[in-house]
Formats: C-alpha cells, structure tokens, sequence
C-alpha cells in the first residue's frame, strides 16, 4: 500500500512536470517567430554554456530556501502568500545593512548579519499572519497576501524615495560594496556560495522533520488539528512557528540575492520568486529531499523563459502558465484513482 | 490640502465610480462563498475578464460585445477551475492559485502577440456617462455624484440587487446556501452538490469577469497589473459584509473611498505617493481583522 501510493505521487509529479513541458512546446509553436529556435532556445540553451548553466543553477538557490519554507508551512495546513511582500522585505533591510555596514566588520560577519536580518524581517512578517490565524481565526492565505501588498509599497517607496540611487537610471539602491558580495564559485557565471547553505538547509530540515519531536507534532497539526490537541499539542504555537518559517525563508532568500546574484534592490525585485517557491514546494509533495530536483525544475522552466523572451520575443511570463499547468496536474487526485481502479 | 465643494463632489463620484469592479467581483465571490468554496482566483478571473473584454471591445468598437466576452472568457476560467475541483478532486486553493497565475501567463503572452507590447494597451473606447435626463444629473449636489455614471456602473448596483434576490428568494440561491451549510442533505434529496458547486463557480466568472472589464473601461487600456489586488478586496468585502449582499456592497464603497483617498491625497498633500497607494490594503487588512475576529 506504502509503495503503491509513493509510485502515485511520483506518477503525478512527473505528470505535472510532462505537462508543463508539452505546454511550452504548445505556446512557442503558436506564438514565437521561429519555432525551432525557440525549441532550441527554451529547452537547450540554459545548459549551452559554462555562463548560462552557472545562472541557472544559481536561480534554483533562493527556490531552494524559499521553496522549503514553504513546504514546512504546508506540512500543518498553512498556505503562506505573502513571500512577494517578505523577499522584497528580507532583500531591502539586507541591502541597507550590506550598504550601510563599516569596512573594519569584515565580509563574513557582514553576510551572517545579513542573512540574519533578512530571516529576521521574513519571519516577522510571516508570524503577523500566523498570530492572526492562531488567535482570531483570520485566513493566513488572505491576510499574508494583504499585509505583502503592503509591504511592496512600502519598500518601493524606499528604493524610490530615501534609497534611490542617484547616478542610475533605474529604480535601484546603489550597488552593494564588492567586498561584501559573496564570493562566486563557477565564474563566469552569478553562481556563489549560498548554493552550500541553501543545501544545508534541506539537510537540516530533512532531520528536523523526520527525527525530531517537533517535525512530527508539526505533521500531526496539519493531518488531523482535532487528534493534535487532544495529544496535547499547541496547535497555536505550530502555525505560528509554520508562518515564520516559511516568512523566515523567503526573507532569507531575498537577502542572499542582494549580496549575491543582484547585488542591489531594484524596483520589483521579488517578480514572480514569490509564487515560483509555492510551486517547488508543491513539486515536492511535502518531502524535503525532493524539493531539490523540483527547484531544477522550475528553475528550468524559468532559465527557458527567460531564453525564449531575450531570443524570440515570446514573453518570459509564460513561466507563469507553465507553473500553473504544473499546480493543476500535481494536485489532481484522480489519476491515481483511475489507477487503482484498474487494478482492482 | 483643502477640500473646495467640487472637489468634494467629485471625490465622492469617484468613490462610487472605483466601487464598481469590486462590486462586480465580490457579489460573484459570494455565491462560490456560499456554496462553500472560498474563490482566491477572483484576482485572476477579474484580469482575464479585463483583458478579453477590452480586446473585444477594441476589436468590435461596441462595449456590450466587451461585456459579452468578459463574463465568457472569465466564466470558462472559472467553470475549468470549478472542473478541475469536482472532477479531478484538486485542491481548492492551489487551483485558485494556478488560475491566478494562468491569468497573468495568457494576459501577458496574448497582449505580447496581439498588440505587440506588454505594457499598456490603449483603446479608444468612450462610455457614455448621461444615461439620466439632464434635469436629473444636472441636480445640485446629487446629480454629478449619484447619476452622472456609466452604464456599467448602474449596472453594478442592479447586478447586487439582483443577486441579493436570488440568493434570498430563488429555488437556486436556496440551493447554493444548503450546499455550502450541508451538502449531504443537498446531495440525500436528490441534488448533486458539484453541481451546484459548478453554477456557484459560474456565477463566480460572470461577476470577476465583468469587474475586471469594469476596470478596464474605466481606464479604456489594459495593463499587465491592471487589477492590483482589488480580487483579494473583494473577497475580504465578502466577510466584512458578513455574506449579505447588500452589506457587501456598503464593504466595497468602503474599500473604493480608502481607494479614492489615495487617489487624492496624492494630489494634495506631500506624503509620498507610493506609501499612500498602501493605504487601500491596509483599510482592506484591518476590515478583515474587524469582521472575523469575534
């Protein structure tokens, strides 16, 4: 029974990610000028070069972190929206810190504090919708959706007004001393070290949520929040934890790319990364290990993306129905029924 | 800042006239709401409404086709989405997710091959706004602010009407309420809840849909982030007006003056635009804490 469903999830995974590809191949036909360029474009030319396979992999970085936090969260039910709002927060109070940061601390406290505060804020903004839940009862999906668009506002402000960058002509903070980016690792691509962090953390959560007390009371809130209570377990205090998680996260994430890839906050700097990370998440199916090859994938379909807007003009946001493509599939419970019903 | 009487006037048929999508939007969200499905993907079905509405619009130079395929093209989005629930047993708000990111991927892809730019389109399209005699809209005060609007506007307002009708006193509006308090008994008398479930989800398109064509005329353009959360608003007036349409509708005039706020104080005051643009969200935010604290 164990492995009958294990081959289901599997199944439906690879479905999901068949589907979304069978998509993209559909929407170049239909819209791209060229359509075996395009092909060429979407489907080999993030692996063509040392440049651009080093870019690719280093887009799977913040899906990496993100894309686990989320992944906790769904493990007790909870549905977190807001990781547009709370990367943009995590990269902007990161990037004001890098900015700001003395030259005598040295680069490595600088990135530790970074990513500190960059969690930090996250977390903050993510636990705000947790209380809210917890104690009245308020839909984490509504309000950590709301309180994100605040947040956007806020921080464009910022980047726009106090932070702008004078000698550009973008909407950007100036660009963070080079001594305090992380070092790159597969030059000459943006790859850099955050890739080993950001495998350490599924390493880490892996092991909390397998061995630890707390991942399993974790999992037991969002199967069955009635037996949890009755267990004696703060169902409170786990979607509380679960939100700030997951907002930790994507703060994290959002830091890690200001002194890494970017090197700076410009105007709209989450664009999409929010809803990729739910995506992966779901890929993943709630397993740790997995969310792995599900941020190769969807870092894929968005290298591909990007590839086909700069070379056939096709815009880059068909990643957006790729993804959605990818949801529908995963979350669809009756080709494992059929399955089933066949064997019987 | 100070406020002169005109501009009092026409702040207030602002408020009015901003109302409208979300008008629109939440009494559609109500009746999924009611058959027991809460509909995140309001955002998206308003977006594809707008986008295909304004497309038709543009193409025919006539606003009832835009009207036409707006609450088509939305209502198909929905009835997949409401498909893809009941026959394929997905999750409820991960489809409302992927709905909403569809609308963004086809908006995007279409306005990039129709009208070779993602970024603003512009049509030319004029509402007439003097459906009323003169010697109505010419009424001081209450003539520019109440009955200077277009029809779309009007209709709105008939459209929460109506639906508040249906759901109290139809066979139907009974029926989506059972479904959403006790579908086995909808289902032990003979009805079958996903179908219900699957009119709700209609009911659900046509609204989202003819708000977002609502926001689309009243800029006569579309734009990639023409709808910028007024979805998610719209769902949250669903609870502040504690499910009755007519409360909801009293919700949405609430959200469009903190919209019409902003709008204004940006012009008279020196707070900085982009912070007074969160100002809508907030109001929205702390209404929901409001209305589902107790």
């Amino acid at each position: 029974m164990r492995n009958q469903r294990a081959f289901s999830a599997t199944f439906r995974v690879l479905m999901a990610a068949a589907f979304s590809i069978i998509l993209a191949a559909t929407v170049l036909l239909l819209f791209a000028e060229d359509f075996r360029s395009a092909l060429w474009q979407f489907f080999v030319e993030p692996f063509s070069s040392r440049y651009f396979f080093g870019n690719y992999i280093a887009d799977t970085v913040p899906l990496i972190i993100s894309g686990i936090g989320v992944s906790i969260a769904f493990r007790s039910k909870n549905f977190n929206l807001g990781g547009e709002g709370q990367i943009y927060a995590g990269a902007l109070a990161g990037g004001v810190l890098a900015l700001h940061a003395p030259e005598a601390f040295g680069p490595g406290t600088v990135w530790i504090l970074v990513a500190f505060i960059g969690a930090f804020i996250g977390a903050i903004i993510g636990t705000i919708s947790g209380l809210l839940k917890a104690y009245w009862r308020i839909s984490e999906m509504i309000s950590s959706y709301l309180i994100s668009a605040i947040i956007i506002n806020i921080s464009d402000f910022f980047i726009t007004g106090p932070l702008q960058d004078s000698t550009s002509n973008f909407q950007t903070t100036a660009q963070i001393p080079s001594v305090f980016l992380l070092p790159r690792i597969f030059s000459p691509s943006k790859l850099d070290i955050s890739i080993w962090l950001a495998l350490f953390l599924v390493l880490f959560f892996h092991i909390l949520s397998k061995k630890s007390k707390m991942g399993f009371e974790l999992r037991v809130c969002g199967e069955n929040e009635e037996f949890a209570r009755y267990c004696g377990i703060s169902v409170r205090a786990y979607n509380i934890a679960a939100m700030a998680i997951s907002g930790g996260m994507y703060g994290l994430s959002g830091a890690l790319l200001v002194i890494g890839p970017q090197g700076r906050v410009m105007r709209g700097f989450s664009s999409g990364l929010g809803w990729s990370a739910i995506s992966v998440a779901l890929l993943a199916q709630g397993r740790e290990t997995a969310i792995l090859p599900a941020a190769l994938f969807i870092a894929f379909l968005k290298a591909g993306s990007d590839h086909v807007m700069i070379g056939s003009g096709v815009p880059s946001e068909i990643i957006s129905m790729l993804q959605a493509t990818a949801m529908l599939f995963i979350t669809a419970q009756v080709m494992p029924k059929l399955w089933q019903r066949q064997r019987q | 800042m100070n406020f002169s009487p005109i501009v009092l006037i026409d702040f207030l048929k602002y408020t009015i006239a901003a109302a409208t999508p979300l008008l629109f939007a939440s009494i559609g969200g109500l009746f999924s709401e009611l058959s027991g499905m809460l509909n995140i993907a309001l955002e998206g079905l308003m977006a594809i409404g707008a986008f295909f509405g304004m497309a038709a619009a543009g193409l025919t130079s006539n606003i009832f086709f835009g009207a036409l395929a707006a609450i088509l093209s939305a209502s198909l989005a929905s009835m997949l989405m409401g498909l893809m629930i009941n026959k394929f047993r997905t999750n409820l708000f991960i489809t409302g997710l992927a709905i909403n990111l569809l609308a963004q991927g086809i908006t995007a892809v279409l306005s990039q091959s129709w009208y070779h730019t993602k970024a603003v389109v512009a049509f030319n399209i004029s509402v007439d706004n003097h459906l009323f005699p003169r010697f109505i809209s010419r009424l001081p005060l209450i003539g520019p602010i109440f009955f200077s609007h277009s029809m779309i506007t009007i209709f709105a307002w008939l459209w929460v009407l109506t639906s508040a009708f249906i759901i109290k006193n139809t066979k139907h509006g009974l029926k989506i309420r059972a479904t959403g308090s006790n579908p086995q008994a909808v289902s032990a008398l003979g009805f079958s809840p996903d179908r219900i479930h699957m009119q709700a989800f209609l009911w659900s398109g046509v609204g989202s849909g003819l708000g977002g064509y609502a926001l689309g005329l009243s800029i006569s353009a579309f734009v990639p982030n023409i709808i910028s959360g007024r979805g998610w608003i719209a769902l949250v007036a669903i609870y502040l007006g504690r499910k009755k349409p007519l409360w909801i509708a009293a919700s949405c005039l609430l959200f469009a003056f903190a919209e019409s706020l902003s709008n204004y104080i940006q012009g008279f005051s020196s707070i900085p635009p982009l912070l007074v643009l969160a100002l809508p969200y907030l109001v929205t935010l702390i209404s929901l804490i409001l209305a589902e604290r107790e």
